[in-house]
């Protein structure tokens, strides 16, 4: 898979861009500030239609302008896709595939995938769950695009079961009751598929994390990893039955998928309390390589790889190996500091204030 | 905020912006457009709207859209009264008619429990479907409820109120392919759901 041209109009310091990027490792070069991450985040764009840094939408768009345009163009087994988006801040965003407006966004997915390494990684071992839980989602979407609609419908019955329980006021009369039972059918069929889909690719992506983070970090260490789901022992409906006096009391639903963890230990100690900063990292950036790897494997086709300054973290022979293991693929590789030496990038870009030219 | 209308021009704004699919830049320009035009075009919408308000109003046996007492569905005498058809909206019995499959009448729930936006079971006509499903006429119900989450809630929710009735039938309509669709184009919740309400075919020659 290969990003073969993009087009920028109005996206950040972007007024206007024209790139054509090639096959194998582009440095994205500049001087801090600059706007390195905001390529790397218009590209992701593409993929995931959001920013990867949690930005909102009109955080994308350069300041005074009414809307921004990410424009590309990728190849994958010989076949051309272009993607367009279209992002309005004070409007709907809309999303063109090969010039055809798409009914539903999720359609689009899969069109392009990239993998993210970027300095915010690290919070997917210092932060709570919901980063790995945003982790295991986005993985489960990029081995399977269309797995996305089993999270959506998931987190629709549970908006509703919640605000259901908040309606309740904590009374629950027989026919309010009875809304709630069909509200516990709904979030555990859709829940228990979602989990079983999460667990999939966990127990997919432990063989591999283990020798990604020996990539990584140069030494040999177990990870180990397991997903976490207190309530899958009696199962999502005696859980709900059992907490519902306090689900009343709250007014939000206590278990389910929405809660579970990641759990991500480290010679056998837990990650987030015993490993060091730099095991941290060195385990986040791992999770990273072995999930890339995963979705390589399972697709026939790699990722764009999107690693933004991930080298200024690693001391450099430890980026230069990181670089060495990455299964062949497009990677776009930002960095203040230049490459690590030994490294020969493809393409060179280099980041002006405002533009963007080849060297 | 201080307005920039005249104190009219911006009540028409407000109310306008308050139709499902206007937002504030189509009211406005609406407003506008309304301003512009012949008084007798303008009074002809006035007065549509006054008279639909006045003449139509809702079926007092299924809630249907309906001039006079009875929609025309059920004052038709040749309607099998002992099937019931729940839907969500009137545009859906419009829906149904047209296939012109279906010889029993309707009965509208006026929206599908949706707690987002403040709709449970007490906000719809689901009182007085259980009432129409205790006189002894109706022996089949079909829950035509929408596809999605909520229309799926609706339907879970009213097979369970029903299912106690003794010699009631309670179907779901079947979801799934499209017709004339391609299997491989289907997505995934659909292709389940299909694969999940499957059907013995029946063969032409099984007595052989």
């Amino acid at each position: 898979m290969q990003l073969r041209h993009l087009w920028l109009t109005d996206i950040r310091s972007y007024e206007f861009v024209d790139l054509e990027l090639t096959s194998g490792l582009c440095a994205v070069l500049g001087p801090n500030g600059v706007g390195k991450t905001n390529l790397l985040e218009a590209v992701a764009y593409l993929a995931l239609l959001e920013s990867f840094r949690g930005a909102p939408t009109d955080a994308l768009v350069r300041a005074g302008a009414d809307r921004g345009i990410v424009r590309g163009e990728v190849t994958e087994a010989g076949r051309e896709q272009l993607i367009e988006c279209e992002l309005r801040p004070n409007g709907r965003n809309r999303v063109l595939l090969n010039r055809q407006r798409l009914a539903r966004t999720s359609e689009l997915l899969g069109a392009l995938r990239v993998t993210i390494f970027s300095p915010d990684d690290l919070q997917l071992l210092k932060a709570g769950p919901s980063a790995r839980r945003s982790f295991l989602d986005r993985l489960v979407v990029s081995l399977d695009p269309r797995q996305d609609a089993v999270r959506a419908e998931y987190e629709r019955a549970l908006r509703q079961r919640n605000a259901l329980l908040k309606q309740t006021r904590g009374k629950l009369d027989d026919a309010a009751a009875m809304t709630l039972e069909v509200w516990d059918t709904k979030l555990v069929t859709a829940g228990e598929q979602l989990v079983a889909r999460r667990t999939e690719a966990v127990s997919q992506l432990l063989p591999l994390v283990s020798d990604a983070y020996r990539d990584v970090a140069g030494i040999e260490h177990h990870v180990h990893l397991e997903y976490q789901a207190p309530w899958r022992e009696d199962g999502l409906a005696a859980s709900l039955q059992r907490v519902r006096e306090d689900e009343l009391r709250r007014g939000v639903t206590l278990v389910g998928p929405h809660r579970d963890d990641l759990f991500v230990s480290l010679e056998g100690l837990p990650a987030r309390t015993h490993a060091s900063q730099g095991e941290q990292r060195c385990i986040a950036l791992g999770l990273r390589l072995a999930s890339h790897r995963l979705v390589d494997q399972t697709t026939g086709a790699p990722p764009v790889l999107l690693l933004d300054d991930v080298v200024s973290e690693l001391d450099p022979e430890r980026s230069a190996a990181l670089l060495a293991s990455l299964p062949p693929g497009q990677t776009l590789l930002s960095s203040a500091t230049g490459l690590p030496t030994g490294v020969e990038a493809d393409q060179i870009l280099e980041v002006r204030p405002g533009t963007i030219v080849e060297v | 905020m201080a307005t920039a209308y005249a104190a009219a021009v911006q009540e028409l704004i407000d109310c306008l912006g308050r139709l499902p699919g206007v937002g504030p830049k189509s009211a406005q320009r609406i407003a506008y457009h309304l301003l512009k035009v012949d008084a007798t075009e303008a009074n002809r919408l006035a007065r549509a709207i006054t008279e639909v308000k006045d003449k139509v109003g809702f079926c007092t046996a299924c809630f249907n859209i309906a001039e006079g007492e009875l929609c025309m569905v059920c004052a038709d005498t040749r309607r099998d009264a002992h099937v019931l058809c729940v839907v969500e909206e009137p545009r859906d019995v419009v829906a149904i008619e047209r296939t012109r499959e279906f010889k029993g009448r309707y009965h509208v729930l006026q929206g599908a429990i949706d707690h987002l936006q403040g709709v449970g079971p007490d906000q719809l006509r689901v009182r007085e479907l259980v009432r129409r499903v205790g006189t002894d006429e109706v022996t089949e119900v079909i829950l035509c409820t929408n596809p999605n989450l909520e229309g799926e809630a609706t339907a879970l929710y009213l097979s369970r109120l029903l299912g106690d009735v003794p010699g009631l039938t309670v179907s779901r309509i079947a979801s799934g392919l499209p017709v004339g669709g391609d299997l491989e184009y289907a997505d995934e919740l659909t292709l389940g759901r299909a694969l999940e309400g499957r059907r013995v075919v029946e063969s032409e020659n099984k007595e052989h």
